[in-house]
């Protein structure tokens, strides 16, 4: 069943700013949030920092969607993708075993070491009890996990989900990807952005666009399946598309070309979060929310590629 | 849901059939065979626990041995699915093809290669970074076979098989996809290894599900894919289907990273979940195939999800785990269970619980000790659960 879900709250979170006022200023939001979530006042622990940025910005998209939190509910989910961003984790965590022998396995590290744990981290603290899903598609996994949402919700599988990526980008993966030849590996850094989804939304909760429809591709021609796949899926023709925005891709101009050649004219903008890999593609729609938001009232495209996991769109719209 | 969605190809590499010989991992399993031994794929001698269920390399690389174990295995079940379906070397590919494959590790055998290298002061081979990502072994296979998507890898701890074909199901059903390859891989590592040693999960000597006396999981590693179509396509081309895939679920326990809800919340309202999308009550359950770890937890926790979800059911239906027999395979267990069920239902066989040999008076259901049973099983329900609280269920018919 085709038709738009509603963007029912979005949160981002970047990485940690080289400014110790800022760094403090996030550091004691991320404290209320976990004091606030827990039970007995003692905030929860966490290792790393895509947890963090998860954390943060799952809490930000709950919360301007005024959904209650903790939620206790099955009837939402969380659909992450992450891929790369515990690589770096997966890496320290078996140098030490190679430096320490057994006496070098952390038991609080090794939960990290497995991709699902930043979805489950979430659905933890949040008490949300529903399908949760961790997708590694490396850049296109943010954008997989918002087109699973996208389903589940047509198909009627759950009522909300809170989808998106989250990734932290760092040395580790930056030596690997540049040794495989990889295009587009950005820089260290991290950032996080998860909508929360829904077919209606809890009562008060300020609808902040609609995502119209969702296409992949794979192969050679990826990203011209794609568009074409998203377009079939929204509805919309390529005459009516007001703008388009790429994520992370592995070959940018050809993305432009691709994109072209299924009969768009509108404006390409590449987006600045486009090193950001799984988390690029979220992120790249929310700024097209927002983009379309301040001006005229038009679908914006979102496209993004990856090396092995393919190709990904998105047609959103701003809120009337 | 739309259309039957049906299961027209099979392939599986385990211990018991490094060749992927089908037939003789089914015959290991129901006779009660356990694959549990020591390690071989890397130096396990300073840790505690020194076993584990490995597929045998030289079998299985079979002069290949520069590829990734779990993309070696991968490959090998992935063919024999395709060969199975009948759609071998491209045949009768129907045009939205594509693969959703669940694993936890994907190459991480191939990083910790590289890794390795790096620390000897050698550069480390960039092929092994090339097949170390979740997503690699997805891509190599869908590129060999020449799918144009979807092409999907889903990481939920060890539901991950389960949420794969779960999702492949999904999407035919609702007429999104023609036919997907859906299963999961998992390959033994020692960054896996020595993190449940951390947790104190494993055990020293054998799996021991449901028993009073178990002691911890085995790790264990394997393959196993399902081809799944639409009934009008499958009957179109003539394929044979196995049976077929008629409900999924998944829901999350939303209580602890490592540690299963005690009473199994989320397990249990996976099951319900899933017997509401198959539209199949607990009377119609013929078997099902348990996740049963060996852990402590794990075992109980199973145990009370099943009475609640099945209610009264609960105590008249075969149930085994098939983890006694092959450690836990992490990504590829859902998978592999997902199979059991389905050659349960084409032989009227249920394998037994391997090692099953002092019941747990708190595990008091039927988790078919001794040997293989005869049974006539229509219906059969797999569940599995996984770190951060994962639960995913499926439910698999036979065909009329």
């Amino acid at each position: 069943m085709a038709g738009p879900i509603r963007i029912l709250g979005v949160g981002s979170a970047g990485a940690p700013d080289a400014r110790p006022a800022e760094a403090e200023a996030r550091a004691g939001r991320l404290r209320a949030v976990l004091t606030g979530l827990s039970a007995d006042g003692v905030p929860a622990r966490l290792i790393h920092g895509i947890e963090e940025l998860a954390i943060l910005a799952a809490h930000e998209a709950l919360r301007r969607a005024g959904v209650p939190m903790p939620y206790r509910g099955d009837d939402l989910g969380v659909l992450l993708g992450v891929e790369e961003g515990i690589d770096g984790i997966k890496a320290r965590y078996y140098r030490a075993i190679l430096a320490d022998g057994p006496l070098g396995a952390s038991p609080l590290t090794f939960p990290l070491t497995t991709p699902n744990t930043i979805a489950a981290r979430i659905s933890i603290l949040f008490d949300l009890r529903g399908e949760t899903l961790t997708l590694g598609g490396g850049n296109v996994a943010g954008a997989q996990a918002l087109g699973l949402a996208l389903r589940a919700l047509r198909d009627g599988q759950t009522a909300m989900a809170l989808a998106g990526g989250a990734t932290c980008v760092e040395e580790e993966f930056l030596e690997a990807a540049s040794l495989v030849g990889s295009s587009e590996p950005g820089s260290p850094g991290g950032g996080a952005c998860l909508f929360l989804l829904g077919r209606s939304g809890p009562v008060g909760a300020a609808a902040g666009g609609q995502v119209l429809g969702y296409g992949e591709g794979f192969g050679p021609d990826g990203v011209h399946a794609a568009v074409r796949a998203c377009l079939e899926d929204a509805a919309v023709s390529p005459s009516a598309i007001g703008a388009a925005r790429t994520a992370a891709v592995s070959d940018w101009p050809s993305a432009a070309r691709a994109i072209r050649a299924v009969g768009i004219h509108a404006d390409i903008a590449r987006s600045p979060s486009s090193g950001l890999c799984s988390a690029s593609f979220p992120l790249a729609v929310a700024e097209a929310v927002g983009q379309a938001a301040r001006g005229p009232r038009v679908p914006v495209l979102v496209v993004g590629s990856d090396c092995l996991a393919g190709a990904a769109a998105a047609v959103v719209q701003g809120a009337s | 849901m739309g259309e039957p969605v049906l299961v027209t190809g099979l392939g599986i590499v385990t211990p018991f059939n490094p060749d992927g010989d089908r037939e003789r991992f089914w015959a290991s399993l129901c006779a009660g065979e356990a694959a549990v031994g020591a390690i071989r794929s890397f130096d396990a001698s300073a840790y505690p626990c020194r076993v584990a269920a490995e597929v045998d390399r030289e079998a299985l690389y079979a002069g290949r041995a520069t590829a990734d174990p779990a993309l070696r295995m991968a490959e090998r079940a992935f063919e024999r699915a395709l060969d199975d379906a009948g759609l071998a070397r491209g045949r009768g590919m129907p045009r939205r093809a594509g693969i959703i494959l669940g694993t936890v590790l994907g190459g991480t055998a191939s990083g910790e290669r590289y890794l390795r290298a790096r620390a000897q002061g050698a550069p480390g081979a960039t092929e092994t970074l090339v097949q170390y990502p979740l997503r690699a072994a997805a891509h190599a296979l869908a590129e060999r076979a020449g799918f144009s998507g979807p092409v999907l890898t889903v990481s939920t701890a060890c539901a991950s098989g389960t949420d794969a074909i779960g999702l492949a199901y999904r999407r035919i059903a609702s007429g999104a996809a023609d036919m997907l390859v859906a299963g999961g891989v998992d390959a033994l590592c020692e960054l896996s290894f020595s993190g449940f040693c951390a947790l104190r999960a494993l055990t020293t000597d054998r799996v021991r599900p449901f028993s009073r006396n178990r002691t911890g999981l085995a790790l264990g590693e394997g393959a196993a894919f399902l081809v799944l179509e639409r009934e009008r396509a499958a009957k179109q081309r003539g394929a044979t289907p196995l049976g077929r895939i008629a409900g999924y679920a998944t829901r999350s326990d939303a209580f602890h990273l490592t540690a299963p809800h005690r009473d199994g919340r989320g397990l249990a309202a996976a099951v319900k979940a899933v017997l509401a999308d198959g539209a199949v009550g607990p009377a119609q359950i013929d078997y099902v195939s348990a996740h049963g770890t060996g852990t402590p937890y794990n075992d109980r926790m199973e145990t009370l999800a099943l009475k609640a979800a099945l209610g009264a059911c609960a105590a008249r239906v075969p149930i085994s785990s098939v983890k006694g027999a092959l450690g836990h395979a992490f990504g590829a267990a859902g998978a592999i269970e997902a199979a059991v069920c389905l050659l349960a239902i084409r032989d009227g066989v249920v394998p037994p619980t391997a090692n099953l040999e002092e019941p747990d008076p708190e595990c008091d259901l039927d988790f078919v000790p001794g040997g293989a049973r005869r049974v006539a099983v229509r219906t059969a329900l797999t569940v599995s659960a996984g770190f951060g609280g994962q639960n995913a269920a499926l439910v698999i018919r036979g065909c009329p």
